[in-house]
């Protein structure tokens, strides 16, 4: 009986190290593409929605290879903007350097508030290993607080110098108006920072309620949105 | 009863009375921000005009469906208080104003639409998500905002409103 308990001790100490690996990397759905390209792509709160899942298809289809991360569901948190400041910034950042031991060039695309983990995450990576990243930042949230009468105020995420930015912007969206105030945020964090003004579209316009044609087409072509960002000059 | 019971029901109500109050923030006599726009004829027009009204003070835009729900209440409201010394303002925040006069032409409504194409206002009054909706008193000051849609002709909205009529109706204590 003695020998059994101590057997068990010391299996659950060799298991030890490989369950602290595994629960180091969020989990997350895989689409391979045999190109060299890697997309890391991280859901808003609400989850990953159909059009998104069908888009990373047919990326894959194309050649890129795309991780999707649904965190809200990853973590089993409550589908709330704040849920994303709650995710372990550790586990993305084992994610990122998971992508970039892949030898894959790879984008980061993160939706709203889902761009506060990625970047904290890139904040924690060496220079060097930032400078191999470009992100797309579907209309970031960054708030901590946006009263209205008062001044913004936007959360720490930590320096990022050498990180390549891509704000990617639906006109149709309150926060178009204080998207130059953003960007000299990100850039005073030392990040370089370009944007793209998406028109004729809202925020989360692939998973609207009720959607206008042009925003239905668009989702459609998610996929070819993506592909032009990624190989924009901004992200080579 | 215990006491665990009684501080239970009061954590309870306290909660409920929360939730109840959510929605419109009452502000402490805030001056409010300079509003310059021009209105859908092309006139200029100031809050100074609506000195000793009540002022609805709303930034919508034509794309966002919570502006476009509480549109409806807001000119039920209008009619509602006709005589009363309430006027209400809708400023169309950074669209054309073809797309501006596109959606009116599928709703009737009799208050003032202003036109901040270039989002000069909305920056100033600092506003980052709509709609927002200031409620002013007969002062020019802000007591109220509202980030988020409401039902302006019924409850704690008309409620607010009717306070702020309230005052202005007393004469001002010197």
């Amino acid at each position: 009986m003695h020998f059994g308990r101590t057997m068990k001790w010391l299996w659950a100490l060799a298991a030890l190290p490989a369950f602290a690996v595994q629960a180091a990397l969020p989990e997350y759905r895989g689409f391979p593409g045999e190109g060299t390209r890697l997309l890391l792509w991280v859901s808003a709160e609400r989850g990953r929605a159909g059009p998104e899942a069908e888009a990373a298809g047919r990326l894959a289809s194309q050649g890129v290879a795309v991780w999707s991360l649904d965190p809200t569901g990853a973590y089993f948190l409550p589908q709330l903007p704040s849920s994303m400041d709650a995710i372990p910034v550790a586990d993305i950042v084992d994610w990122l350097r998971a992508a970039l031991a892949s030898g894959k060039s790879v984008t980061v695309y993160a939706v709203s508030r889902a761009a506060v983990p990625v970047l904290r995450a890139a904040a924690r990576l060496d220079a060097g290993e930032r400078a191999r990243l470009c992100m797309l930042l579907m209309y970031p949230n960054l708030y901590a607080s946006a009263e209205a009468l008062d001044e913004a105020d936007y959360l720490d995420v930590g320096r990022l110098e050498r990180l390549r930015v891509r704000i990617l912007q639906p006109r149709r969206s309150a926060a178009t108006l204080w998207l130059p105030v953003q960007i000299d945020h990100l850039a005073g964090l030392g990040a370089q920072v370009s944007h793209v003004i998406l028109e004729n579209l809202r925020e989360g316009f692939w998973g609207r309620e009720t959607p206008t044609e042009y925003e239905t087409a668009e989702s459609r072509h998610l996929d070819a949105l993506l592909l032009r960002e990624m190989e924009s000059e901004a992200c080579k | 009863m215990s006491v665990w019971s009684k501080l239970a029901i009061a954590a309870g109500v306290a909660l409920g009375l929360q939730a109840q109050g959510a929605g419109l923030e009452a502000r402490a006599k805030l001056e409010a921000p300079e509003m310059r726009a021009i209105d859908l004829q092309g006139q200029f027009r100031s809050l100074g005009e609506y000195r000793g009204k009540v002022v609805l003070l709303n930034f919508w835009a034509t794309w966002c469906p919570p502006c476009r729900r509480e549109m409806p209440s807001m000119e039920r409201l209008r009619r509602n208080m006709a005589g009363r010394p309430l006027e209400i303002v809708a400023v169309d925040s950074a669209e054309t104003p073809e797309e501006v006069r596109a959606f009116l032409d599928t709703l009737d409504l009799g208050f003032p639409i202003l036109l901040d194409s270039d989002g000069q206002n909305t920056r100033r009054w600092k506003v980052y998500a709509l709609p927002t909706s200031f409620l002013l008193d007969a002062e020019g000051r802000i007591r109220y905002v509202l980030k988020g849609g409401a039902e302006w002709d019924e409850g704690e909205a008309l409620q607010a409103i009717e306070n702020l009529l309230g005052e202005a109706a007393q004469p001002v204590a010197r």
